[in-house]
């Protein structure tokens, strides 16, 4: 009887183990995400920079004001 | 639907850039306000003419000084007109990225992001002068290496070093190319007892002023009005009372470059010799300052390709790329 009545308090011990454990491994993996999505802004950002990227909006520009469309 | 917009909100000259077009807009900032009604009536370049020559209840203004608002109010309202003029409606509300000084204040910044929402824009994001201008002259700023570029504005002159898509090192002072022509309206009248205009002391400047010595140097008669008698007077001015009359802001500016180089890290400065130095900007633009920097801090200064388009390139990339650069404007970094 003793053994029946300790059987519930073990399985929710064991739920309440698997619940946090659950909890940290969302929590790395969000963390995760967290540091990737940080390199590929980082990324992003310095592609966006680079000379190819530039040279749609001002390599064309250059040509353009060069020859006073604008004005 | 409306086109994003950079705008390059220049104490001396106002661009804008529309997304997919490019550079759509290049003018004075100058607006002509008719004091007794409180009508806009004329804006740009038809609004610089009048500058000086307008009748006591016209007033020809600039609503930006050293790169900051001085009239909200005028300041809006050329904006308002801006964005019409470039095909912004009530209905159509375009994202708006807008350049300033880096030595604007919190209040300053407030100013310029709220004037812009209210003339129209659904979004108005800030992005510094020098960062905006690295990107317009096309310097290798992506790369882990040392950019030092010199902007000098009508009201401020920044020098910033730029690495790996950040500013590294950054210096402001608010002395420009309308504090020059400030010190020779002084000087002429100081020395010549003749009273000239602020449109008369830019032409001298441009004509005649330099920062070093040349060959080149030359003199101009100057037409004033005579301090004394009030009758109109002709002087000639000479190349070398010019350079001396503009030592005082020179000098502001050059200190200005030495004082980021000093901040700059070791690792960077060594690129500046190799790579050299870049001026942008219309002040950049006076006789032989680029040899004057160079001479004071024995680093090669070259001027940028487009150094009147520079900055609202730079700003018209970043609209382009609004998502992948929008760590560039000011209000993401808070």
């Amino acid at each position: 009887m003793i053994a029946l009545g300790i059987l519930p308090v073990i399985f929710g011990l064991c739920a309440a183990i698997c619940g946090v454990v659950l909890l940290v491994l969302i929590f790395l993996d969000f963390r995760k995400t967290r540091i990737d999505d940080g390199i590929s802004a980082f990324h992003r950002h310095i592609d966006a920079l680079s000379p190819q990227a530039r040279r749609d909006s001002i390599v064309r520009n250059d040509n353009d004001s060069n020859r006073g469309q604008y004005r | 639907m409306a086109r994003d917009l950079a705008i390059d909100l220049g104490t001396a000259n106002t661009l804008v850039y529309m997304k997919g077009r490019g550079i759509v807009l290049n003018e004075p900032s100058v607006i002509a306000v008719n004091r007794k009604s409180g009508e806009v009536l004329a804006t740009g370049h038809e609004a610089w003419d009048m500058i000086g020559r307008t009748p006591s209840y016209i007033v020809a203004v600039r609503p930006l000084r050293g790169g900051a608002i001085t009239d909200f109010d005028i300041t809006e309202r050329m904006i308002r007109l801006l964005l019409q003029r470039v095909g912004v409606s009530r209905f159509t509300r375009p994202k708006v990225v807008i350049c300033v000084p880096s030595a604007i204040t919190e209040v300053e910044r407030r100013a310029v992001t709220d004037a812009t929402r209210r003339a129209g824009a659904s979004d108005a994001q800030l992005i510094e002068q020098p960062m905006a201008a690295a990107i317009g002259a096309n310097l290798p700023i992506d790369e882990p290496v040392g950019n030092m570029i010199i902007d000098i504005g009508g009201g401020t002159s920044e020098t910033a070093v730029i690495s790996l898509g950040g500013v590294v090192a950054l210096e402001a002072v608010r002395v420009g190319s309308f504090d020059i022509d400030a010190t020779i309206q002084s000087y002429v009248r100081r020395e010549h007892g003749v009273a000239i205009g602020e449109r008369t002391a830019e032409e001298i400047k441009i004509h005649i002023g330099s920062a070093e010595p040349s060959a080149q140097d030359q003199s101009a008669d100057i037409r004033g009005r005579d301090l004394v008698s009030g009758l109109p007077k002709t002087v000639r001015l000479t190349a070398e009372e010019v350079r001396f009359a503009i030592e005082e802001p020179v000098a502001a500016i050059v200190l200005s470059v030495k004082r980021c180089l000093s901040k700059a890290p070791p690792e960077l400065a060594q690129d500046f010799i190799s790579r050299g130095i870049y001026l942008v900007g219309g002040g950049g633009m006076l006789r032989g300052l680029a040899d004057r920097i160079s001479r004071e801090t024995s680093v090669p200064v070259l001027m940028s390709s487009q150094p009147l388009e520079a900055v609202v390139l730079g700003a018209g990339h970043c609209i382009e790329n609004y998502q992948s650069l929008r760590g560039m404007f000011m209000g993401s970094r808070r």
